[in-house]
């Protein structure tokens, strides 16, 4: 690669970044949806179309998305926060009220009273998910206790036999997925289309009744809760050498599994764009390939947006967005942040979320991956100038990126995630209910799209970015128990392996292993706190008559936000795992956690998003960190630090250092200007410390390109748009730019061969010492604001299991 | 190593090292001083601010009570103070030797000699032939002339003459050394002084610009440049502080919100967070840093070794490769006798007698072991030269480098003894034959690596006397430490591969260097530098210069040549070999200190967090009182206070340097997290409760 003036690279690289631009929109954001579309409507064309249910012939729903149940004769759902009216499948959305928002407890207590109202004679203590608001506000499901706690009201008001109606419940339970996924749940709409069906018949159908339900597992974590956490940890386990292994052959263009279709596939695209396997860069020049392709990919998706209206593929009608909202989408989305100010639903077209957001899912994560490799490249050459090539790793990093995506969509379509070009299916609702203005509302607007396809690298990708506006705790992104299980799994799979192809790459399995146990080490004790703290109650719903245990017949703990069909442990799991991961997809919404719960979301972005972090991106600030604990460490056995040979020097420090600041000052900088002007602070949702909580977790969010929210801040108005837009772009780019600076300046070193005296840098203690550099540089730099925020919150609200 | 006279003597001086670095660390509040440590310099930045404030609440309209203030601002400037105090102390030491150091380099008068003046060998120079001019006057490579009482002006190389030279002023050796032109005892230093006869000098370096010159300003620290190694902690502490700058700024925004969203309690005073700024920046490893450095070089400045930067003693630090000289560092510098064999029916006890009558008259260490081992192991007394037999007409053959051999006539009897090849020609020569079991012998001594000699009577063969090479003792197990640390030596020997591996396995070194010429040992040298090691060596000769210059640690001795001290970055003044086991020690404790710092610096901060958040919050959040877990009553006033005696109470750790013991990487850094870690996250909590206990005995709420 020649080298020259920043201006000649730039130019030299502008050719190959817009053709392999334009050539990886062609294979993954048409062929690869269309492609998954294609094979989900011959395999399973009831799941990708929506489970519709079909009742006498007419369309009556779908049987994953909830409807609005008022009437006292009916099974109510649970509540939705969803405007104008509950259930509006239109545009899903959680009420991210805070567990210790007044409001929220205001909202409970009259829904306790409507309950009392409606019937009574009930004086059982209320099951917790029947008065909270789930996630998408379209939870199809109730508890088995919630169902059985109505049977009173049903059988009086419809005047039917109380155990028929206790039998038709029982006969409706859908137990466990695999018997270990999920809660035990009731799907609310099937119930009561059963039950207009016995009140006209009045006929039980007698295979309908089971007799025993469910079986008794005990309360608090249960058997199947702690098998599901064994599993998950056991499925890295499994995968970690092989799936590590796979991406080594891919990246160094060996041969693998799958090099019959992506070999072919990769020669054609360095053909059409020049670029030559061999041809190495030098750190400058990959650095400003990085900017160009990314600097593209962020015009493209602006320009998209902005000219969706009269671009085709645009069934629900999406206009433009403003600009400062498209932009912040376009860095958003290229910056592998996928932070997002607009809803799904109605705020951008098929084509864009197939051509715009599925591509940069797919080429945001590639380019993480591609700089890793180039550090990992600079950390293994001995006395080299070159790091190798940008567009070939992409390219490579691509073609990981692609068949196991392909895997998990079709998993997912195989659940219920719905994969379709076709547009939304209108359907009438069984019990029309009044808006906020008081008109009757009949119908239901159910969404669709091509889903699947985006949803499985949006997950691998460690993207986050939803194809639906409540993410993955809408029913068609997240259908049941078992695809979250996968989505959570999908999560880590790449981040978890890359640590091992890492160390393959710069000499030793082992040496990436040692890095993946020092994250988990952190992780663990996080993912115990989160779940302790979300079983446990809300203390502002006592003495309102709320059961909020978590039994054998319902998931209890701290419901608000959270969907029936998950439950309290995998609604934890998914956000530890999201946060830690810096994947930002949600299965339950954030900002209705508790204090605790959301401490430690924050708390795994805080660590700099190193605990898995993005593809690519987490690991190569791990080293970073590394890097630190190793030159600390590395002084105090007498030393001067190295590590894998590479000796630690005033310009390794200086980089490594400004790269440890950037998110800090980001974070702290633009939280407190948020804080301080009238723009920041009108647009938070919940009083108090939460309130706080919610602007510290935004640009905690954008600055390590997470982006998961506490999404009661409203953020998409121009303050939100830029500053935070600012936070994603520096956050992600300064630091890519500064770890390939910090690869150039280690590539060129000799390598120090290891002896008695190395300090080896995967041996159980330096392990730990590693972990405790990490936690104390996050601790130090933001125990003051987690103190004003969710630790003050918790020891105000107090409360626990 | 003893540790007297000379430059190294500064005790005396102490109570007078302590008042000039009490005044040296007021002066050095100097913000165009502080500025070159930016984590001290944040400190000084905040006393200032504080004691403004201070100044404000004196006038009734300030952000808390004067007294509160005021008391944090006293103790900030302490802080600064007592740093300073610690690198002034530090300095301090070195600046007294530098002034014992200056008095002998004072301005003298030289003899110089005219332009074109013509060395004759052994012609002493006439007074005509010279100028009496100031030492100033001298420029490289002009000639200069000094005789008994003189002191030599600047440094030089001997040209012409022989004079012993009393050197005690730099070396702190009493006895004088002897300098003559040629070889490798032809360079002088200036300031010592010639205590007989006469030499002809050549100006090696003008005046100012000496080795002397040198020394001081090293000792001094005035041109103490931070190394490398220095300069990456310094920005990973700068980055630390910046981070607790950003903290505690936007903490005020973030107090300034709470207190809006609560409803209750005022903002965060400045000084609270100027307080916690303070705390929480590495103040202690900040403050200690420049000390550790300037003491560092003190260590090995008492160890009598004088090195050109401090760089040099980093890379000592981490040397892998140690090349040493066999002789005098891995051996005693001789040969000893261990064994004699005879061989063709001789009686053993003829031989030993033979022996040592070879011997008598040998005053080499050889010879002399010859007859300490008849004696020992035989039991037969050594004869005094020329006592019994002495009427006898006995007549002495001395060793000399023509015949290879020494020996006794005694009336008709020859006896000799020499190395084995010279006695076997000897051998035939007086027409005896040279018998197998002979040659068995001398080959079996020189495969097991010793030395064989061959004892004759009259021309015929008695036995061998077994040489061998004494390696010092306990020098394996220094070597086997330096394994431990991963430190790899490699012994340089003249000796052939034989004699060599034996002594090396006898020794434990890694490797040897058999047959070493100057080209091999710099092609050694090279070799491991290729594969990423750090090589140290020391030299003493003109022909180790090369090596030297290429060696990453090269330690010169100081009775080596000038051209070897100066390929050479540091020069040993007691000319000790083993010393360069001692300089690679105090390389890994200077880094071991600095590391060991700052982990305690950091590891303090967690403690701090928990005594000064729920205080400086309190009013708005009555809930964070949780957090203080102490109980404590004046929190942040304790915490400022602890920070700042805790540097003080550091200054001797940081001069002395961590307690170094050999040991792996992996257990050493066991113990100082241990003791550094762990120590540095729990002792904060117990100072700092200690401290407002104290606090509130004396009556402060």
């Amino acid at each position: 690669m020649k080298t020259g003036s920043v201006l000649s690279i730039i130019r030299n690289q502008l050719k190959p970044a817009v053709v392999i631009f334009f050539l990886l929109t062609l294979i993954t954001g048409i062929f690869y949806p269309l492609f998954i579309t294609g094979i989900a409507q011959v395999v399973f064309p009831v799941q990708a179309n929506g489970n519709l249910i079909v009742h006498n012939g007419n369309v009556v729903g779908s049987a994953l998305i909830g409807q609005p149940f008022t009437s006292p004769g009916y099974f109510w759902g649970r509540p939705s926060a969803t405007s104008p009216v509950p259930y509006n499948a239109g545009l899903s959305s959680g009420s991210n009220l805070g567990p210790s928002n007044p409001a929220l407890a205001s909202a409970v207590k009259a829904r306790v009273e409507a309950l009392h109202a409606a019937d009574p004679a009930n004086t059982f203590p209320i099951p917790v998910d029947l008065v909270t608001t789930s996630g998408s506000g379209l939870d199809p499901d109730i508890s088995v206790a919630a169902a059985y706690y109505q049977v009173h009201r049903i059988t009086r008001e419809r005047n039917l036999n109380g155990e028929d109606v206790k039998a038709l419940v029982t006969s409706h339970i859908e137990p466990r997925q695999f018997g270990i996924f999920g809660e035990p749940r009731v799907n609310v709409l099937k119930l009561n289309l059963a039950l207009d069906d016995m009140s006209t018949t009045h006929i039980v159908p007698s295979s309908m009744v089971k007799a025993d339900p469910v079986p008794s597992d005990g309360s608090g974590l249960r058997i199947p809760d702690w098998i599901v956490l064994i599993l998950f940890i056991g499925v890295f386990i499994v995968t970690v050498v092989p799936l590590g292994r796979f991406m080594v052959k891919v990246l160094k263009g060996e041969p693998h599994l799958f090099s019959q279709v992506t070999g072919p596939l990769e020669h054609q695209l360095h053909t059409w764009s020049q670029v030559k396997a061999d041809d190495e860069m030098d750190w400058k020049t990959f650095a400003i390939a990085m900017m160009v392709f990314s600097l593209v990919g962020i015009v493209f998706l602006f320009v998209l947006q902005m000219a969706q209206p009269v671009l085709p593929l645009n069934p629900a009608g999406a206009g433009s967005p403003s600009w400062d909202l498209a932009l912040n989408t376009a860095v958003s989305f290229v910056s592998n942040t996928n932070w997002q100010a607009y809803a799904g639903e109605t705020g951008v077209s098929y084509l864009t979320q197939m051509v715009g957001l599925c591509v940069q899912n797919f080429t945001s994560a590639a380019t993480g991956l591609a700089v890793l490799v180039g550090l990992a490249y600079g950390l293994s050459r001995r006395s080299a100038s070159t790091i190798g090539n940008f567009w070939v790793l992409l390219i490579r990093s691509v073609m990981i990126l692609l068949p196991l995506s392909i895997i998990i969509a079709l998993i997912l379509v195989s659940q219920g995630t719905v994969q379709t070009l076709g547009g939304p299916v209108t359907v009438s609702l069984l019990d029309p209910v009044k808006d906020a203005s008081g008109t009757l509302v009949t119908t239901q607007t159910i969404p669709l799209g091509p889903a699947a396809s985006q949803i499985a690298i949006k997950q691998l990708g460690v993207n986050g970015g939803g194809f639906f506006n409540t993410n993955s705790a809408h029913p068609f992104e997240n259908p049941t128990p078992f695809a979250n299980f996968i989505e959570i799994i999908a999560i880590l799979l790449i981040p978890a392996a890359l640590c091992y192809s890492f160390g393959r790459l710069v000499g030793a399995g082992r040496k990436g292993v040692s890095i993946l146990i020092a994250m988990t080490i952190i992780f663990l004790p996080l993912l115990g706190i989160a779940i302790w703290a979300e079983l446990g109650s809300n203390p502002s719903f006592a003495g309102m008559g709320i059961d909020q245990t978590t039994t054998v017949l319902q998931p209890g703990g701290n419901m608000e936000g959270k969907e029936v069909r998950f439950g309290i442990m995998p609604s934890a799991l998914f956000s530890v795992v999201t946060t830690a991961a810096s994947c930002g997809a949600v299965n339950s919404m954030h900002d209705s956690f508790t204090p605790l719960g959301g401490f430690v979301q924050l708390l795994m972005m805080q660590f700099g998003e190193v605990i898995y972090g993005g593809i690519g991106s987490g690991l190569y600030g791990m080293i970073v960190f590394l890097i630190i604990a190793m030159f600390i460490a590395g002084l105090m056995v007498g030393r001067t630090p190295e590590y894998l040979g590479k000796k630690i020097e005033p310009q390794e420090m200086a980089i490594a250092t400004i790269i440890i600041l950037i998110p800090i000052f980001l974070i702290l900088i633009s939280t407190a200007v948020a804080v301080l002007v009238d723009p920041g602070k009108t647009a938070i949702l919940n009083p108090g410390p939460h309130g706080f909580s919610e602007i510290l977790y935004a640009f905690t969010s954008a600055s390590q390109n997470n982006g998961s929210a506490f999404a009661g801040l409203s953020a998409n108005s121009m303050f939100y748009n830029l500053t935070t837009a600012v936070c994603m772009f520096v956050g992600r780019f300064g630091i890519a730019i500064l770890t390939l600076a910090l690869a150039g300046s280690l590539v060129v070193k000799k390598i120090v061969p290891a002896g008695e005296g190395t300090l080896s840098d995967h041996r159980p203690l330096f392990i730990i010492w590693l972990v405790f550099v990490v936690v104390i540089i996050g601790v130090l730099s933001f125990l003051p604001a987690l103190a004003l925020g969710p630790l003050v919150e918790q020891l105000m609200l107090g409360g626990g299991p | 190593m003893p540790e007297t006279s000379g430059i190294r003597n500064t005790n005396t001086l102490l109570p007078a090292i302590y008042q000039r670095a009490v005044i040296d660390a007021i002066m050095k509040l100097d913000p165009r001083f502080m500025i070159r440590n930016p984590v001290m310099f944040v400190v000084e930045a905040g006393s200032a601010l504080t004691t403004l404030l201070w100044f404000q609440a004196l006038t009734g309209n300030g952000e808390a009570p004067a007294g509160f203030i005021g008391a944090i601002s006293a103790w900030l400037w302490f802080t600064v103070l007592f740093a300073n105090f610690a690198e002034a102390l530090a300095e301090g030491r070195g600046k007294a030797q530098a002034e014992s150091l200056r008095k002998m380099r004072q301005d003298t008068m030289a003899k110089k000699l005219y332009l074109g003046y013509e060395i004759v060998k052994g012609r002493e120079p006439e007074p005509s032939d010279y100028l009496e001019a100031s030492s100033a006057t001298l420029h490289k490579t002009d000639l200069f002339y000094v005789k008994a009482g003189d002191t030599i002006p600047v440094d030089g190389e001997v040209v012409e003459g022989i004079a012993s030279v009393n050197e005690s002023a730099i070396t702190g050796e009493s006895a004088p050394v002897i300098r003559e032109s040629g070889g490798d005892r032809s360079a002088v230093t200036g300031g010592t002084a010639i205590i007989s006869d006469w030499l002809i000098i050549q100006v090696s370096a003008n005046a100012g610009e000496g080795f002397l010159d040198h020394m001081i300003s090293l000792v001094e620290g005035a041109k103490r440049q931070k190394t490398p190694n220095e300069i990456a902690l310094n920005i990973l502490l700068i980055g630390l502080t910046a981070v607790f700058l950003v903290v505690c700024a936007t903490l005020w925004a973030f107090s300034v919100y709470s207190v809006q969203a609560a409803g209750s309690g005022i903002p965060v005073t400045i000084t609270v967070l100027v307080a916690l700024l303070v705390c929480l920046a590495p103040t202690t490893i900040g403050g200690l840093l420049s000390a550790i450095g300037i003491a560092g070089m003190d260590r090995l400045i008492r160890r009598n070794v004088i090195t050109t930067s401090g760089r040099a003693i980093e890379a000592a630090g981490d040397v892998d490769v140690l090349l040493l000289d066999k002789t005098g560092t891995i051996t005693l510098g001789n040969r000893q006798a261990v064994d004699l064999i005879p061989v063709d029916g001789t009686d053993i006890m003829l031989l030993v007698e033979t022996a040592q009558l070879a011997s008598l008259a040998d005053e080499t260490p050889e010879g002399r072991s010859i007859v300490v081992l008849a004696k020992e192991k035989y039991g037969l007394r050594g004869r005094s030269v020329g006592a019994t037999e002495s009427g006898t007409g006995m007549q002495f053959i001395p060793f000399s480098s023509q015949t290879r051999m020494s020996g006794v006539d005694c009336g008709d009897v020859n006896i000799r003894k020499g190395a084995a090849d010279v006695m076997f020609k000897y051998i035939r020569e007086n027409g005896n034959p040279v018998s197998e079991a002979l040659r068995k012998e001398v080959e079996t001594i020189s495969l097991a690596g010793g030395t064989p000699l061959v004892v004759t009577k009259n021309g015929k063969a008695l036995g061998v006397v077994h040489l061998k090479d004494i390696v010092k003792g306990g020098i394996k197990d220094r070597f086997a430490q330096l394994r431990k640390m991963g430190i790899k030596t490699v012994m340089i020997t003249g000796d052939n591969r034989l004699t060599a591996a034996t002594i090396a396995a006898e020794a434990g070194v890694d490797d040897f260097l058999a047959e070493a010429t100057p080209e091999s040992k710099l092609n050694l040298i090279r070799e491991y530098q290729t594969g990423g090691r750090m090589v140290a060596m020391t030299g003493d000769g003109t022909n180790d210069a090369p090596a030297l210059a290429q060696a990453d640690v090269a330690v010169a001795m100081n009775t080596g040549t000038q051209p070897a001290r100066e390929a050479a970055n540091m020069i040993d003044l007691d000319s000790n070999p083993t010393k360069l086991i001692e300089i690679v020690e105090i390389g890994k404790q200077l880094l071991m200190t600095r590391g060991a710092l700052t982990t305690f610096s950091i590891a303090n901060d967690l403690a701090k967090y928990f005594v000064i958040i729920p205080a400086a919050f309190i009013t708005t959040y009555p809930a964070l009182s949780t957090l203080n877990i102490l109980g404590l009553h004046n929190a942040i006033l304790s915490a400022v206070i602890f920070n700042a005696l805790i540097i003080v109470a550091l200054i001797p750790l940081a001069l002395r340097g961590v307690t170094y013991r050999p040991m792996t990487a992996e257990v050493a850094l066991r113990n100082n997290i241990a003791i550094y870690g762990v120590g540095g996250l729990i002792a904060p909590f117990i100072g700092i409760k200690i401290i407002d206990i104290v606090l509130v005995l004396m009556g402060v709420m």
